[in-house]
């Protein structure tokens, strides 16, 4: 869709694009009094015969390459400018992964912990190497944290370092990631930041999520939520032969975290989901839309288009169209 | 039918001298036997008064005694008449094409030009002993007739009709040809002489009516051509238009196999043409705008 995604630095030479009518207009007038300056002649049925008929699109041809010409330069003219997706260079990018209990369910293969750890690494694949990662890591209480860093392969060990144990408490695992991003600084400007929360349940223990996300949201940093799992998923209970508890995933108040923060809020279900999810948001918060013009190509295309119409012209009448 | 104004094409520059010495050498041949309406020195069909024996045969009542012959009763003992070719005047009836088609020319004169010769010189030789010449137009709406006329009459009439000139260019009609003969057809009932001067590249089929005349009339072809329209020069390209139908064509002259493929097109057309007045055991002629027509045309005639 971004490839054929273009605007126009001015719109206001698009008029030139009304010389294409006019011109097919003078063609057409032209032909008529072409028909003036015709010899006499009484043989034009058997010349006409011996010379063969032209297919109408070969006759047309060299106008119509001409007329695409003018079109395409016309084009160029109003400065076409086309939204492309160039890689951020600053920005700072904070992971929070729940590793809560109930990461251990199977209902994702293989298990919810060992999907949030290749995910994250195809997410980490994803971005430019000059944005800086960091991680919060949490259950109970946030336990690990990395201030964003370029080095993402330390990142990845983080996260891969996760044992999944204890209960979810996700307002405080952001309310620690917040305090890193808004520590982090360049030359004294802000560096753009967002906020990716990977969590499997409702919050047990800690602060409100909501309300820190809606500080977030002051600061201008939006949290993408991704709520794992499926509805009937349960893990084995701690205490010996107590029944499984269920883990269902939270995805309201993910939604609402979004919602306060101005992120997005995903849902995957399985492996795949979750995969394609970190994929989506690695190419979203690594690039940014940028307005390239494209004037040379449009220019080039016309010259193309010119030459071609001069070349088909020369072939079939001998003569310039 | 629109009745076009007939017009005098630009480039028309008249037949060129018809000398008299020359007319005085040729003159008419009629195969057939015609039958004018008038006694003449032309033998006629039946028998009558003349001056060559047809036949002497035992009297029957009713017959003339006038034409009873002595000499043969006498030597028979039967009474005998003495019965003569009969001899008439001939009626030449010219149809003259008329069309834009005719206005053309590119070597010394239009076709038009030649068919005026060709109708003066024929007309001329027509009314000699006493005959009468007869004039249908077409090619420029309905026929016209300029009825059989002896004498200088008879030329003048052709002279006045032959001043008005040709169709204008787009006046385009089909079946012109084969509606002028049927209309001779119609109005010569005697045998006579037809010459139908044209450049017979009417597409609408004559043959039929050219056949039905040549049963009982005299008739001779007039081909008028212009060297252009058997061969196009290699000139590069061209803008053409036919002043007939008012078609359009753009081609390149300078290819070969078009001018190749035109000049067999015009070959076979005229061999088609030349086919069927063969078949129809009509005399052909054929003139060209090029050279001399008058030469063309008297060697046929003497």
């Amino acid at each position: 869709m971004t490839l054929f995604a273009i605007s126009f630095g001015s719109p206001i030479f698009l008029l030139a694009l009304l010389a294409v009518p006019a011109l097919v207009m003078l063609q057409v007038a032209n032909r008529q009094r072409g028909k003036r300056y015709a010899v006499r002649f009484t043989g034009v049925a058997a010349l006409k015969q011996a010379a063969g008929t032209v297919p109408a699109w070969k006759r047309h041809l060299p106008v119509a390459l001409l007329l695409a010409a003018l079109a395409a330069l016309a084009l160029a003219l109003a400065r076409p400018e086309r939204t492309v997706a160039v890689p951020i260079e600053k920005a700072s990018i904070m992971l929070v992964t729940d590793h809560s209990r109930s990461m251990l369910a199977k209902d994702v293969e293989p298990d919810r912990m060992t999907a949030a750890k290749r995910a994250a690494r195809r997410f980490l694949d994803q971005l430019p190497p000059t944005i800086r990662v960091g991680v919060t890591t949490y259950s109970d209480v946030p336990d690990g944290t990395q201030t964003p860093t370029r080095d993402h392969d330390l990142i990845q060990a983080t996260i891969d370092a996760q044992v999944a144990d204890g209960g979810t408490s996700t307002g405080d695992a952001l309310q620690v990631a917040l305090d890193t991003l808004e520590r982090q600084e360049d030359e004294g400007e802000r560096i753009p930041a967002a906020m990716v929360l990977l969590s499997d349940g409702a919050t047990t223990i800690g602060r409100d999520p909501v309300g820190v996300a809606q500080l977030a949201g002051e600061q201008r940093i939006p949290i993408y939520t991704v709520a794992l799992g499926t509805r009937n998923a349960t893990v084995p209970n701690p205490g010996f032969g107590a029944p499984t508890l269920p883990v269902p995933p939270d995805p309201e108040t993910l939604e609402q975290i979004a919602d306060a923060s101005g992120g997005r809020a995903f849902q995957a279900q399985d492996d795949q989901q979750l995969s394609e999810i970190y994929e989506t948001l690695g190419s979203r918060l690594g690039t940014r839309d940028e307005q390239r013009e494209v004037t040379a190509a449009f220019a080039v295309g016309g010259m193309l288009l010119l030459l071609g119409a001069g070349a088909a012209a020369m072939a079939s009448a001998g003569r310039l169209p | 039918m629109t009745e076009p104004r007939l017009i005098r094409p630009p480039g028309r520059q008249g037949p060129g001298p018809i000398p008299h010495g020359l007319l005085e050498s040729l003159d008419l041949i009629v195969k057939r036997r015609a039958s004018g309406a008038l006694p003449g020195d032309r033998r006629a069909i039946g028998l009558g008064s003349g001056t060559e024996l047809a036949q002497l045969r035992p009297y029957e009542v009713g017959d003339d005694v006038r034409q009873i012959d002595a000499a043969a009763t006498a030597r028979t003992g039967i009474p005998h008449v003495r019965l003569h070719v009969p001899e008439r005047t001939l009626t030449t009836w010219i149809a003259l094409d008329l069309s834009p088609s005719m206005a053309f020319g590119t070597a010394d004169r239009l076709k038009s030009d030649v068919a005026e010769g060709v109708t003066l010189t024929i007309g001329r030789l027509a009314i000699r002993r006493a005959g009468r010449v007869a004039l249908m137009t077409f090619g420029a709406g309905t026929p016209r007739l300029h009825p059989p006329r002896a004498s200088k009459p008879g030329v003048v009439a052709l002279q006045r009709a032959l001043e008005e000139g040709v169709a204008p260019d787009g006046h385009h009609e089909p079946g012109a040809l084969a509606g002028a003969l049927r209309r001779i057809g119609r109005v010569a009932t005697q045998p006579g002489l037809v010459v139908v001067i044209s450049d017979w590249r009417d597409e609408d089929d004559w043959t039929r009516a050219l056949g039905a005349l040549a049963q009982r009339h005299s008739v001779i072809a007039v081909e008028v051509r212009d060297p252009r329209e058997s061969a196009v020069p290699a000139v590069g390209r061209l803008a053409l238009v036919d002043p007939e139908t008012g078609d359009r064509v753009e081609v390149d002259t300078s290819r070969r196999s078009v001018r190749d493929r035109f000049a067999q097109i015009e070959a076979d057309r005229r061999a088609r043409v030349a086919r069927e007045l063969r078949r129809l055991q009509v005399e052909h002629i054929a003139l060209s705008t090029e050279g001399d027509w008058l030469q063309a045309l008297g060697r046929r005639l003497s």
